[in-house]
């Protein structure tokens, strides 16, 4: 059965302006790419991707945005939440040497994987985009577990000046990886699947979720009908080259279509 | 699929099973991925005059015996519904009932006309939606006047035949049931959600859907699903789409002995994935070699054990 915790955030680490990461001790059975839905039951349940993962404990990364995460903006250590999942397919776990392409706040994803793909041998190469210096999410962290790491600004005020695209485009040039990796807005990866040549690879994506349970539908892409919370959100390149919705448009909470 | 085939309310259709309204119907590819996993119709998210949001998360629920969930009718409102059911009817040909919800007659008129332009092959009145209680009051379907009222009118204009889709929340089914069918209703369709139940949260001592209630789904309905179709079945000369809490084959064979013509499988898709259809197919297939039936129409149907008269007599 679908187990669902109430637990206390045991420690807040606010990241930048507008990005906390909620750590819980609680032990989850989660794989990178995996989501869990968080709800303070005062009105929204929301997916967030898990950011770290060990024996005890698991953190998620929150931005805020809309009504319900700046509700949980305030919230403080101690605070009661409650969590279903985790939830949706997970990043396969390469040995070889792999690119992960990441922007905003779609990055920290990247570091539970990085540091999965690390213990199993991976040669990790991260390219880690943000709008400015402020917004770059997780630089020490990824330094520290020991990836190697290309950090890239469209404004230049840190790392690279350009979007990660840009920086990933170079390294395609001009390695050999044997396996790529993409999770953010859905033009960025458009972008980049655009650029990566014949590489195999997992894209992962973004959509209105509701019930996370594969159910009511409203997170599915076309034409393929794939729910982002069960064959989602990771996917791979066989189904992402069939999506005719990628970098096109999304649903609403309604269902209506809506342009990128 | 021989053995599965059947006719429903003229159309030909490859499988008795049926996605019902507010499961993978949102998109045309949701509705697409449900039919090439082997049901047999599919039905869209039930469709409004105008989009609607929906309710809050959490909107669903588990516990031991099934689900509750309050989505709160949301969907991309009628025009933009039968784009995706167009859409659908260009990659797949089988049937789809098109759902739709009005709490008045005249919006149900307006749905109708709507639909009349579509592609859809069966209308779905939806009167029974039980988590809007707090924007809309009791569901029409607890009415048998209203439900008389909504059918009668939509009759005399819909291109499409009619799908009344009912509440188990109501002590004289058979009384609505009759009704329905006597005011032009071509089937019925039962059961929509249970209760609504509720479901709390110990730790933080709140309601864990944001609707506070939400109807049940899954196996723990499936007596008061079959109950229902029989007593109705006993009282009516009109086809039933019978669901609530099919599972497996053998859920799906007692419905069908209960006096269902096709078969909903809804909250199954989580617990069994998207394969349930072809699997449910797979299992009242083994189940009817097994009992020498060649088709649907030789399952037997329990003996009817309510009549017109005794059981109507019975809810006065």
């Amino acid at each position: 059965m679908d187990k669902r915790f109430t637990l206390p955030i045991a420690k807040i680490v606010k990241e930048t302006d507008s990005v906390k990461t909620f750590t819980f001790k609680h032990k989850i059975d989660a794989k990178p790419g995996q989501f869990i839905m968080l709800t303070d039951f005062e009105g929204g349940e929301k997916p967030f991707s898990i950011s770290n993962c060990s024996a005890d404990e698991f953190s998620v990364t929150i931005k805020r945005i809309g009504e319900f995460t700046t509700r949980l903006d305030d919230f403080c250590e101690g605070d009661l939440v409650s969590i279903r999942g985790a939830y949706g397919s997970s990043f396969f776990i390469s040995k070889k040497k792999v690119l992960l392409v990441s922007g905003g706040y779609a990055v920290p994803t990247f570091y539970f994987l990085s540091k999965v793909l690390l213990a199993n041998g991976a040669d990790v190469t991260v390219v880690n985009g943000a709008r400015s210096k402020e917004d770059l999410l997780f630089v020490k962290r990824f330094k520290k577990i020991g990836v190697k790491l290309f950090n890239a600004t469209i404004d230049g005020s840190f790392g690279e000046k350009g979007t990660a695209v840009d920086v990933a485009g170079k390294l395609l040039k001009n390695e050999n990886f044997d396996f790529l990796y993409s999770s953010g807005p859905d033009l960025m990866m458009k972008a980049l699947q655009n650029i990566c040549g014949e590489i195999d690879y997992e894209f992962c994506f973004e959509r209105y979720m509701k019930c996370a349970i594969g159910i009511c539908g409203n997170c599915t892409m076309d034409p393929l009908g794939l729910r982002l919370c069960v064959e989602g959100p990771v996917l791979p390149k066989e189904k992402v080259v069939q999506l005719t919705e990628f970098g096109k448009y999304h649903r609403k909470p309604s269902g209506s279509r809506v342009d990128f | 699929m021989e053995m599965l085939r059947t006719e429903f309310l003229g159309k030909k259709v490859s499988s008795p099973l049926v996605l019902p309204a507010g499961v993978m119907g949102m998109s045309f590819s949701g509705l697409h991925f449900s039919a090439i996993s082997g049901a047999g119709v599919v039905t869209s998210k039930s469709l409004t005059l105008n989009s609607r949001t929906g309710h809050k998360g959490p909107v669903i629920a588990e516990f031991e015996g099934g689900f509750i969930n309050a989505m709160g009718l949301c969907n991309p409102g009628i025009e933009e519904g039968l784009a995706e059911i167009n859409e659908f009817k260009k990659v797949c040909d089988k049937p789809v009932i098109v759902s739709v919800f009005a709490t008045s007659t005249d919006d149900f008129i307006k749905l109708t006309k709507y639909v009349n332009t579509s592609k859809g092959d069966f209308l779905e009145l939806n009167l029974s939606c039980p988590n809007v209680f707090d924007e809309f009051g009791i569901p029409l379907a607890a009415s048998k006047e209203k439900v008389a009222e909504i059918i009668a009118s939509v009759k005399k204009i819909s291109k499409l035949p009619i799908i009344a889709k009912l509440s188990p929340n109501v002590y004289n089914i058979s009384e609505i049931a009759l009704s329905a069918e006597k005011a032009g209703a071509d089937a019925l369709c039962l059961i929509n959600t249970v209760g609504p139940g509720m479901l709390i949260d110990k730790k933080m001592v709140k309601p864990i859907l944001s609707n506070r209630t939400g109807g049940l789904s899954g196996p723990c309905v499936k007596p008061i699903a079959l109950r229902l179709v029989h007593e109705v079945y006993s009282c009516v000369n009109i086809p039933i789409i019978g669901m609530g809490g099919i599972t497996y084959g053998d859920d799906a064979i007692e419905i069908i002995m209960a006096g269902a013509t096709l078969v909903g499988v809804g909250t199954a898709v989580h617990y069994r994935g998207i394969e349930v259809f072809s699997k449910i197919n797979e299992e009242m297939k083994i189940f009817m070699k097994e009992e020498n039936y060649a088709n649907l129409n030789e399952i037997p149907k329990l003996e009817k054990l309510w009549t017109k008269d005794s059981h109507c007599q019975l809810q006065k």
